[in-house]
């Protein structure tokens, strides 16, 4: 190859202690499992880490098993093509098996994972450029620089979060459990992200995402992503939605992807049973329109990738109410 | 005796000849020649987009271990290009850099890394320049010049004008003028460019193997550029992965991977990354068309007037040729007598343009169809009606000098518009839905070449041998496209063979006939001639051979099957190897050798520029594309589409629809995602995440129908059929887009985030008129 991968060392834990070991021992070491966006970012000179430490062979990493509350973990190792395919994903939460099934082609599914999809580094036409181009370019806030290119007036990185999982799992009330020098914990996903291209993971030194805990199946969802192509493309914008009845009213959750540093959650009032279907999801477009923030971070104009995501949210939400008896599809 | 007495390979559908090759994965591409080792080269390019250099110092990288050869612009101060009359190009930058990723150094290393951190230690000082990046800005007075020879930044204007245009606008009922924009687009074929050069210290020898789709001309370079004797190189052309247009002229690296390998005195490999590959660009350049078509209410044009502007790069390349083939190819389509052309090639601080399949005539042939669609639903016409009103009625000359001897564009008419139940369908969909048809031409070689030597367009050798196997030996380079399986199905076809006795060799320099090249769709017509006329040499000799053992005069022999007969006679038949060994107990091993040559009527009109568009035959395509239009997003998919092409006589049925299919696709490409994006001179589009060609994902069911002609001049009755289904399928979709929703637009390629945007705009108008029509 003509651009070869810097120099590193490769260990390969057989334990999640032993992994946890090792990255106390090495803070610049990065972690590796499917490594569909670490191996290309590396090779495009971003980061040069002496170690990696490659998750495969820790056990139960790839684990999906029943909780006692009637939920489910799902293992930061497992494959996005067994997520894509996994029944009990499908029938109660398939907004995730959506999401993960529309990740780039299907030989990048077989090997891409849960936490790496949720660690995905953050994208941006100034970042995923070669070294000669960044170079050529003054370098820029999230490597190097001190001005991000997207909007100069700012003081912070604009690089958008592309996971598509993220928002799927969010709108089931998902969250992540972490593994770290001080033990596990777990916060709510939204909690896991942050508003900042250049530093948009809440990890600790040290931490590592170990499984996302989903709780029991609650209604319905589903997944669409606004992309160019039908395959391959990151999420211009992409759009979870779930409908759950709470109480007599309808409780809808919508998450959104692709426009922001982080995954947006959009804050939405109940629907009362009954009440007309029609004004609530217009006015659901509107708050997903505020909600959202997309930049200049990719070529595709910032305002489509706002009108898009509000559309395809009101069109998710109306089918879902409509399977519910709530309004017409 | 017939060349084609339908009893041999020809017409059936056949596997390309190094088709297993391929797909087992044994084809040895350019990078896959290293055998026991090579060193790495690799290039240091331009930081800015227009600026002075000021000096470039080597010495840190040269002393760093490993490090074999560096060379800057100081080593080489022979210009190239493709055209003789504009080599403006240096294979390294001197004096001045005119787009960011031009080459400005280069190293060779014993490893990658060596050689990467090499490039990091050349000092490079660069006093930088205004730049330009449109042709408005580049064309704006007092604008910075990339050329000083070149004011105004206008590489070429071109003035045309045939018949009476304004006599033609007075005699239409109908008159419109538009303006499209269609963005600059990019081959992204599969295999990154790359380049293996060996140079001999002792004998004063190179080899270089390359990706070209032109060996010929990289070796006039080469000799040009490094000041050797032509004699003292050799080029050879193994497989390549893919070419449309990029590899038609020398490219920079070529040169420096062979200037490498002499300052080094050995053996150089340089494989460009996807990007660098990006850079080197040589696609198709943004393009600004102002289109004004006449139309009668029956449907006749009565004139076109049409002005060109071209975003060119910063090099001339094949620019001109860009220019005249966008004026040329205006007409021999339609029957239009009246046309005006106006075309601007323009310098811009981008990398350099060059030939895209479909060279020069799609995006003005996006605008034609397009407005001639919309001024046909103006007049109340369909829009096959008013392209059947403007049929050629071959044999004829075009108003511009060009030779049409065989059209086939009614039968694909009614071939497409029968199998898309275009009559019966239209305007009875569901809303979001379309049809939207067009039409396409494409020549099938230029009769009159970029290098004129006098001599003959191709040549094909045939060498027959003890063992009676029959090698093919033929310069033309197969990119993928199956130009060697054409020449052998040739030859078997004229010889009554087998194609198992076949070996095709082909693309080195030290072994074949001289070739042209693989461009403007030239092989299958000018090397298939060539062939038919080597097999026909080769067939007569074998001939008089077996009328001697037969004893019977020579024309009352014929050969088929493998064997040599007389026709209802009693004479037992002689086996190929009979006569064979008959002819060679003569002679010996025998070689003989065909050509081809254009006639000089076909060579195109005595105005200045045109001998461009000439050709011996246009291939005529129509198509028709069915779209499903999400309003709420902008995002368009393709249902289906249907393509007819005339190529005259499809010699391999299967390369034929597949070149239909690719030509299809390709242009579906261009209509729906690609383009090519700069941000001050820097590519955001430089890797295939972010050049979104479609995937196979979204392309639709085609289905093609194949058309044959058969052209009184073509081989077997054949023409072109690899790029003329490309440039219908831009503004088949505008057309069907329209038909869906009701809006016409004037830019490529229709993304969702533009299309959104233009359907936003349109309902607001729409709103807007209803407001002030209820108000009045």
């Amino acid at each position: 190859m003509t651009a070869p991968l810097p120099p590193f060392e490769i260990l390969r834990p057989a334990s999640l202690d032993e992994a946890l070991r090792a990255l106390a021992a090495n803070p610049g070491a990065r972690l590796l499992a499917g490594g569909t966006d670490l191996l290309v970012n590396l090779r495009r000179g971003i980061g040069s880490p002496g170690l990696l430490i490659d998750l495969g062979n820790v056990e139960g990493f790839d684990d999906i098993s029943a909780t006692k509350d009637g939920g489910l973990r799902i293992g930061a190792g497992v494959r996005l093509a067994r997520l894509e395919r996994e029944a009990r994903l499908r029938a109660g939460y398939l907004s995730v098996a959506r999401a993960a099934g529309s990740v780039a082609a299907p030989t990048h599914r077989e090997v891409a994972t849960l936490g790496g999809n949720l660690c995905l580094d953050t994208r941006c036409l100034y970042y995923n450029q070669s070294e000669w181009w960044r170079r050529s370019n003054g370098w820029c806030l999230k490597l190097r620089g001190d001005i991000c290119h997207v909007a100069p007036q700012g003081n912070r990185c604009r690089a958008a979060f592309s996971g598509d999982l993220a928002p799927a799992l969010m709108v089931h009330g998902a969250r992540i459990e972490l593994a770290g020098p001080d033990g596990a914990r777990r916060l709510p996903l939204a909690d896991f992200y942050h508003e900042d291209g250049a530093a948009h993971l809440r990890l600790q030194a040290g931490e590592m995402v170990v499984a996302v805990h989903l709780p029991p199946p609650a209604g319905a969802s589903d997944y669409e992503k606004i992309r160019v192509r039908g395959a391959i493309d990151f999420p211009l914008a992409g759009v979870a939605v779930a409908s759950a009845r709470e109480g007599g009213a309808t409780r809808l959750r919508v998450a959104v992807t692709g426009t922001n540093s982080c995954p947006v959650a959009v804050e939405l009032p109940a629907l009362p049973a009954g009440a007309e279907a029609g004004p609530f999801l217009k006015d659901l477009g509107k708050r997903v329109q505020r909600a959202v923030s997309p930049q200049r971070s990719t070529t595709i104009a910032p305002h489509y990738r706002r009108l898009a995501a509000a559309a395809v949210a009101e069109r998710l939400a109306r089918r879902l109410l409509a399977q519910q008896g709530q309004g017409e599809a | 005796m017939k060349d084609h007495a339908g009893k041999g390979p020809v017409g059936t559908p056949m596997p390309l000849v190094d088709g297993i090759e391929k797909v087992t994965g044994r084809a040895l591409y350019t990078a896959d020649l290293v055998g026991d080792g090579a060193l790495v080269g690799r290039i240091l390019r331009a930081p800015v987009s227009h600026g002075r250099i000021l000096s470039v110092n080597t010495e840190r990288a040269l002393a760093l271990d490993g490090v074999v050869a560096v060379l800057t612009g100081a080593d080489c101060d022979k210009t190239y290009g493709v055209l003789p009359i504009a080599m403006n190009e240096y294979p390294l930058a001197r004096d001045k850099v005119r787009y960011r990723g031009e080459p400005v150094a280069a190293v060779a290393a014993v490893d990658a890394e060596t050689a990467a951190r090499a490039l990091e230690l050349i000092e490079l000082e660069i006093e930088e320049l205004p730049a330009c990046f449109t042709p408005q800005e580049a064309r704006a007075p007092g604008a910075a010049l990339l050329h000083e020879d070149r004011p105004g930044n206008i590489e070429r204007e071109v003035h045309h004008a045939f018949g009476d245009v304004e006599a033609g606008f007075a005699a239409a009922d109908l008159v419109r003028e538009e303006v499209f924009d269609c963005a600059e687009v990019t081959h992204a074929m599969m295999e990154p460019h790359a380049a293996l050069a060996e140079f001999d210290p002792e004998r004063g020898r190179l080899t270089l193997h390359s990706v070209t789709q032109v060996p010929y001309y990289v070796h006039l370079s080469l000799a040009r550029c490094l000041d050797m004797d032509p004699a003292q190189i050799r080029v050879i052309k193994p497989f390549v992965g893919g070419g449309f247009g990029a590899r038609t002229e020398t490219l920079n690296f070529e040169i420096i991977t062979a200037l490498l390998a002499r300052k080094a005195g050995g053996r150089v490999l340089m494989q460009l990354t996807r990007e660098e590959t990006f850079l080197t660009h040589r696609g198709r350049p943004a393009t600004r068309v102002k289109l004004k078509l006449g139309l009668t209410k029956q449907g006749r044009l009565t004139a076109v007037e049409a002005e060109v502007t071209q975003a060119g790069g910063a090099y001339a390349g094949y620019g001109i040729v860009t220019i005249l083939y966008a004026g040329a190819l205006l007409q021999g389509l339609y029957a239009v007598e009246n046309v005006k052309y106006d075309g601007y090639r323009v310098y811009t601080n981008t990398p350099p343009c060059g030939a895209m399949r479909g060279h020069g005539t799609v995006d003005v042939r996006h605008a034609f169809e397009c407005l001639l669609d919309r001024m046909a639903r103006e007049t109340g016409l369909d829009p096959f009606d008013v392209r059947r009103a403007n049929l050629l009625e071959p044999p004829l000359f075009t108003a511009n000098g060009l030779m049409v001897n065989s059209c086939g564009l009614g039968e694909c008419l009614d071939r497409v518009e029968a199998a898309s139940g275009w009559a019966e369908r239209r305007g009875r969909l569901p809303r979001g839905r379309g049809l939207g048809m067009a039409c396409s031409h494409y020549v099938s070689g230029a009769a009159k070449p970029v290098h004129w030597t006098g001599e003959p367009h191709a040549v094909v050798a045939l060498k027959l041998d003890f063992d009676a196997g029959v090698t093919v030996l033929t310069g033309a380079s197969d990119i993928g496209q199956g130009s060697s399986t054409i020449v052998a199905l040739a030859a078997a076809e004229v010889l009554g063979i087998d194609m198992g006795r076949i070996r095709v060799v082909a693309n080195d320099s030290a072994i074949t006939p001289k070739d042209n090249g693989s461009y403007s769709s030239r092989v299958t017509f000018m090397v298939g001639n060539a062939a038919i006329a080597a097999a026909r040499a080769l067939r007569e000799k074998l001939v008089a051979a077996a009328a001697e053992k037969l004893e019977v005069a020579p024309e009352e022999v014929d050969c088929a099957g493998e064997t040599f007969f007389v026709p209802g006679a009693s004479q037992s038949e002689l086996s190929f190897r009979e006569v064979a060994l008959a002819a060679l107990a003569k002679e010996g091993t025998i070689t003989v050798k065909g050509s081809f040559s254009t006639p000089p009527e076909a060579q195109g009109g005595r105005h200045r520029g045109g001998a461009v568009g000439s050709t011996m035959g246009f291939s005529y395509a129509a198509q028709v594309v069915e779209v499903a239009v999400d309003e709420d997003t902008g995002q368009i998919t393709i249902e289906r589409v249907w393509a007819a092409l005339d190529c005259g006589y499809a010699i391999n049925p299967l390369a034929v629809e597949g070149q239909i299919e690719g030509s299809v696709w390709m242009g579906m490409g261009q209509a729906m995602a690609e383009e090519t994006r700069y941000v001050a001179g820097l590519p955001a589009h430089a890797g295939l995440m972010d050049y979104r060609f479609p995937t196979i994902a979204e392309s639709p069911p085609i289905e093609v129908q194949i058309v044959e002609s058969i052209d009184p001049n073509g081989p077997f009755g054949a023409k072109e059929a690899g790029e003329g289904a490309l440039a219908g399928f831009p503004p088949a979709l505008v057309n069907a887009v329209a038909d869906a929703v009701g809006l016409d637009v004037n830019f490529l390629p229709v993304t969702p985030d533009r299309l959104l945007d233009a359907l936003v705009r349109f309902r607001r108008a729409r709103r807007n008129r209803d407001r002030a029509e209820a108000a009045s």
